[in-house]
C-alpha cells in the first residue's frame, strides 16, 4: 500500500503556470470527506492533529461559544467552527472542519515566490516546505479559504499538511483515523465523491432538500470535499461560494510580468542597439 | 581644456542621489528575483530569500527617505515650462544626435525633468504598496486589496525599471563627460555647452551659439 510521493508541481517554478489538464496524473489521488450531519463537535480531530503533527496545545479563554479556539494559528492548524445560526425555528450549530482543503488548483502556490516553499504532489496533498519559506505570506493572500498562517517568531507559515508522513505510510491522515463516527473518511477521490454523492441522496431523503457536495470548482476541486446538509446556507458554514484560484489583480499581475520581461530584455538590446547605431556624444567632436 | 570645470552638485546632493540609487538597485535585484523565480538566485548576496525578504522593505525605507530629501533638494529646477514643450517635441532629433535642431536646455532638460517627476510619483507607489506588504498579517485575508498591491508594486517596478535603464544609458556610456557629474560634481565646460546651453549660459555669463 505503500504510496511514493509525486512532484506535481512546486512554487516558483515553471510548473506553477501550467494549466491542470497538461498535469493531471493517472497516479492515485486521495481526498477526505467531511460529513458534517454526522459530526457531534466531540473535537477529537483536533486534538489527534495537535498530538500526531506535535503542534504546541495553545491556551484558551471562554469567549461564549462551544468552540475550543478562535481562530488558526501557526500551531493550530485545524479548528472545529461552531457557527450558531437559526435555521427555521431552531438555532443550530452548523459545524466547519476549518483546515487546508488541498485545492486542485492551489492559490497559495500560484501566489508563492519561493522555490520549493510550496509542492503539490500527484496525490493531490498541497505541502508548505518551511525551510524555503522566505516569509512574505503571498500565500495567505492567495488561499480563497484563509488558512495559511504566519508565524512571526519563526517568520514562516503553516498549514495542515494531511499527515503526508502517515499517508506515504498507506495510513489515513490522524483526524480520519480518531473520528469515533465516521464523520471524516478517507480514500481515492474518485470513491469519495461516490461515498457524498450517496450521502446527499440519504440526507434528502431525511428532509434536507439542500444537501450538496462542497468541492467547488474555481479551485479544480478540493482534496478535502464536505457534505453540507444546508447547502442553500454556505456562507453559513463559512465557505466561500465561488473560490477561486486567482484573484483578477493577481491573474493581472502575471500576465503584465510576462510582457514586462519582454520590455526589461528589449530595453537593455534597445540601449546597445542605440549605441551601436549613434553611438556616443563627446562634447569634443562638437568643438 | 584648461577652462575651469562648472560645478554641477555638490557633495549633499551627489550622496543623497547615490543613497537613491544605490537603494534603488539593490531593491529592483530582489524586486525582480521575488517577481521572477529563475532570477531567485539574484537575492543570494543579501544572504538569501528569507533574508532578502527582510531587509529589502528596510532598504525600501531608506530609499523613501532619500528620495523625499532628492525632491527637496532638486524640485525647485524641475517644474516644466514652455520650452520644454518644445524640446520634447524635437526628442526624436535629441535621440538621433542631431543637435542643431534641438531647443537649448537650462540646468535639466525636459527628459531629465520628467524622469525626476515619474520617479517621484512612483516612488509614492513603491513605499504605499510597499507598506502593505510589508505587514500583511495586519491586513489578511484582504485578498483583493494585497493582490492589487502587488499588482501596483510590479507596476511601478517595470515603470521605474525601464525609466532607470535609459537613466543609466544616458548618463553613462552615451554621453561621456556626463557620470562625472555625480562623481567629483563637476563638468567641463564644452559639455555643459552642448547638453545644457542656457546653464552653460548662466553660470558663464557667455552666450554661446
Ligand atoms: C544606479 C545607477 C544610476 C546612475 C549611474 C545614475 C547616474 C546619474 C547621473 C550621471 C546624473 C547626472 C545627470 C546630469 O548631470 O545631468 C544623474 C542625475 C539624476 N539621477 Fe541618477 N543615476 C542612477 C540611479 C538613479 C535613480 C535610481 C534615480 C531615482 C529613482 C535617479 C535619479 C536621478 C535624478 C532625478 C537626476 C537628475 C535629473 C536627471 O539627470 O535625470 N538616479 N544620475
Amino acid at each position: 500500500m505503500a504510496d511514493t510521493l509525486t512532484i506535481k508541481r512546486t512554487s516558483g517554478s515553471a510548473s506553477a503556470f501550467i494549466p491542470m489538464d497538461a498535469l493531471r496524473s493517472s497516479g492515485p489521488e486521495y481526498s477526505k470527506l467531511v460529513d458534517i450531519s454526522r459530526c457531534i463537535g466531540c473535537k477529537g480531530c483536533e486534538v489527534a492533529c495537535k498530538e500526531w503533527n506535535e503542534l504546541q496545545s495553545e491556551p484558551t479563554a471562554n469567549f461564549g461559544s462551544y468552540q475550543s479556539h478562535k481562530d488558526l494559528t501557526p500551531n493550530t492548524w485545524l479548528l472545529m467552527r461552531f457557527n450558531e445560526i437559526e435555521v427555521g425555528e431552531n438555532l443550530q450549530w452548523l459545524i466547519k472542519k476549518d483546515a487546508c482543503l488541498h485545492c486542485e488548483e492551489p492559490g497559495c502556490l500560484y501566489a508563492c515566490p519561493a522555490p520549493g516553499a510550496i509542492v503539490q504532489y500527484t496525490n493531490g496533498i498541497v505541502d508548505f516546505n518551511q525551510e524555503n519559506c522566505i516569509g512574505c505570506q503571498y500565500c495567505v493572500t492567495g488561499c480563497p479559504f484563509d488558512i495559511p498562517r504566519y508565524s512571526a517568531r519563526t517568520k514562516t507559515v503553516s498549514k495542515c499538511n494531511m499527515c503526508i508522513d502517515r499517508v506515504e505510510a498507506g495510513l489515513e491522515p490522524a483526524c480520519v483515523k480518531t473520528c469515533p463516527t465516521n464523520a471524516i473518511s478517507w480514500g481515492s477521490k474518485r470513491d469519495m465523491l461516490a461515498k457524498a454523492d450517496k450521502a446527499v441522496e440519504t440526507l434528502k431523503q431525511r428532509g434536507f432538500q439542500h444537501a450538496t457536495v462542497y468541492d467547488p470548482s474555481g479551485v479544480g476541486g478540493t482534496h478535502m470535499m464536505y457534505v453540507v446538509p444546508h447547502g442553500d446556507r454556505l456562507a453559513d458554514y463559512s465557505l466561500p461560494t465561488d473560490p477561486t484560484a486567482s484573484p483578477a489583480p493577481l491573474t493581472a499581475l502575471n500576465f503584465l510580468k510576462r510582457i514586462g520581461a519582454y520590455l526589461f530584455g528589449f530595453s537593455l538590446v534597445g540601449a546597445l542597439g542605440h549605441l551601436l547605431a549613434f553611438g556616443q556624444e563627446s562634447p569634443d567632436e562638437h568643438e | 581644456m584648461s577652462e575651469p570645470l562648472l560645478h554641477r552638485f555638490n557633495l549633499l546632493e551627489r550622496i543623497v542621489h547615490w543613497v537613491v540609487g544605490v537603494t534603488y538597485v539593490a531593491l529592483l535585484l530582489t524586486g525582480l528575483a521575488f517577481a521572477y523565480p529563475p532570477l531567485f538566485w539574484l537575492t543570494a548576496p543579501l544572504g538569501g530569500g528569507a533574508m532578502a525578504r527582510v531587509l529589502h522593505p528596510y532598504i525600501g525605507a531608506l530609499f523613501g527617505v532619500a528620495m523625499l530629501l532628492m525632491l527637496v533638494l532638486w524640485i525647485r529646477d524641475m517644474f516644466l515650462n514652455r520650452q520644454d514643450v518644445q524640446w520634447m517635441a524635437a526628442v526624436r532629433y535629441y535621440a538621433t544626435h542631431q543637435r542643431d535642431k534641438v531647443p537649448p536646455a537650462g540646468k535639466y532638460n525636459a527628459g531629465q525633468k520628467l524622469f525626476f517627476w515619474v520617479q517621484g510619483v512612483l516612488a509614492v507607489v513603491f513605499v504605499a504598496t510597499g507598506v502593505m506588504l510589508w505587514f500583511p498579517e495586519q491586513l489578511a485575508p484582504a485578498r483583493t486589496l494585497l493582490s492589487s498591491a502587488r499588482l501596483l508594486h510590479y507596476t511601478a517596478t517595470l515603470g521605474g525599471g525601464l525609466f532607470l535603464v535609459l537613466h543609466v544609458y544616458l548618463g553613462t556610456v552615451a554621453y561621456p563627460g556626463t557620470a562625472r557629474s555625480m562623481i567629483d560634481g563637476k563638468v567641463t565646460r564644452q559639455w555643459a555647452r552642448l547638453h545644457h546651453p542656457r546653464w552653460h549660459a548662466e553660470q558663464t555669463g557667455l552666450t554661446d551659439t
